[in-house]
């Protein structure tokens, strides 16, 4: 019967060795030697231990850790960045406020050519994106919206807008900045 | 409350949606705080990558020990593993993002934890003294102080030898060992296959008996 292999010697260290191959080992000295040696081995490395740390050591670290980390940009990346409630809630509401100021705000009334009466905006339905906020939570109470966390509180758009990254308030210039010009033209 | 205070808004995903912790004007949270201790890992990573940074404070406290233990074990002492151990967690939140729970949390950790070390102990030259010191150790077992100050510096030459493994023998001698990790983990770990997981746990083995000279 041949040796037993490398792995065969590691499934017999781990006691997992085949039973037709444990046999083996009964009659071949060899193979029983260079077995008894790496359990030896195996039995000087275990006894090798990590000594304890100080009980304050993992406060410590994780100290250290948070200090670190808190240095770092957030986790997450791309585009799930936006999808952040802190990052959604006030640009939510700006966009609120900026297209309330787009409906009142007066429009240019086109120049009326000789003979061409006078055409006055009589279009009252509202954006589409108004429509679709409005169909979204016009059956919501408020206190209904007030425990779903929908409202904010006073200062609360300027806190988040305060919580966001500096890519993440230059997007949001951005993004009013094109409301802006939208709502103007 | 004043505006740009320390005090801050959290949200936690939850299982059917988000779940909001508003902190009030008086600085208490408006809700029931979150138990992150209480949360497993696939929440903690979650809630983490969401911008999280207290449910990433749980994935450390619950993993620190093992990361630690690992590093210490590369390195051999405690500043070292220290500063190991708080690269391996930083590392960890940079690329939480891309865990997809495809393995356990501690799986990863561990990987992340190796890869930090097999890169410093690389960078680092081998202990010069060591096999010197180990190839004229005599173990003479007498009882007492001088019992433990022989186990002593048999574990220090144990410690020196596995230093002087081959990186992929050490990580898997390591894990397995001290871990108690399968080979089916440490070759996930490790980025091999089982069967070269075995073979470097077995030359490990076969190479720490070389180092160790003719002890019993």
């Amino acid at each position: 019967m041949t040796h037993l292999t490398t792995d065969e010697l590691v499934d017999a260290i781990d006691g997992v060795l085949d039973p037709a191959r444990r046999s083996h080992l009964d009659t071949c000295a060899p193979c029983r030697e260079q077995l008894t040696d790496l359990g030896q081995v195996l039995a000087d490395a275990h006894a090798v231990a990590v000594p304890e740390p100080s009980p304050l050591f993992w406060q410590h670290l994780s100290s250290r850790v948070r200090q670190a980390v808190a240095a770092e940009p957030a986790a997450a990346g791309g585009w799930r960045d936006w999808l952040r409630w802190p990052v959604l809630a006030p640009l939510a509401a700006l966009t609120l406020i900026v297209m309330a100021l787009a409906i009142a705000l007066p429009r240019p009334v086109p120049a009326t050519g000789p003979g061409r009466s006078a055409q006055v905006d009589t279009d009252t339905t509202l954006p589409d994106s108004f429509a679709i906020v409005a169909e979204l939570v016009g059956d919501l109470d408020w206190d209904t919206a007030a425990s779903a966390g929908l409202t904010i509180t006073p200062g609360a758009a300027d806190r988040a807008v305060l919580d966001l990254t500096a890519s993440e308030q230059q997007e949001l210039t951005r993004l009013l900045q094109a409301e802006l010009t939208r709502a103007k033209s | 409350m004043t505006h740009g205070s320390a005090v801050r808004n959290t949200w936690v995903p939850a299982a059917s949606g988000w779940t909001v912790t508003v902190v009030s004007q008086s600085g208490r949270p408006a809700s029931t705080p979150v138990d992150f201790a209480g949360l497993d890992d696939a929440a903690l990573v979650t809630a983490a990558v969401a911008g999280g940074r207290d449910a990433f404070d749980a994935i450390v406290e619950r993993h620190r020990r093992t990361v630690y233990q690992v590093c210490y074990r590369f390195v051999s002492n405690h500043e070292d593993a220290s500063d190991l151990s708080q690269e391996s967690f930083v590392r960890a939140w940079r690329g939480l993002k891309t865990f997809k729970g495809q393995s356990a949390l501690s799986t990863w950790l561990y990987r992340i934890a190796v890869n930090v070390c097999l890169n410093r102990v690389g960078a680092k030259a081998a202990p010069t003294a060591a096999l010197d010191s180990i190839e004229h150790f005599e173990d003479t077992r007498v009882e007492g102080a001088q019992a433990a100050m022989l186990r002593e510096e048999r574990a220090a030459a144990v410690r020196r030898a596995i230093a002087l493994l081959p990186k992929k023998q050490r990580a898997t001698l390591i894990l397995r060992t001290y871990h108690e990790l399968s080979h089916q983990q440490i070759a996930e770990i490790l980025g091999s296959s089982v069967g070269a997981t075995k073979a470097n746990f077995f030359h490990a083995l076969a190479n720490l008996k070389k180092l160790l000279g003719n002890q019993p």
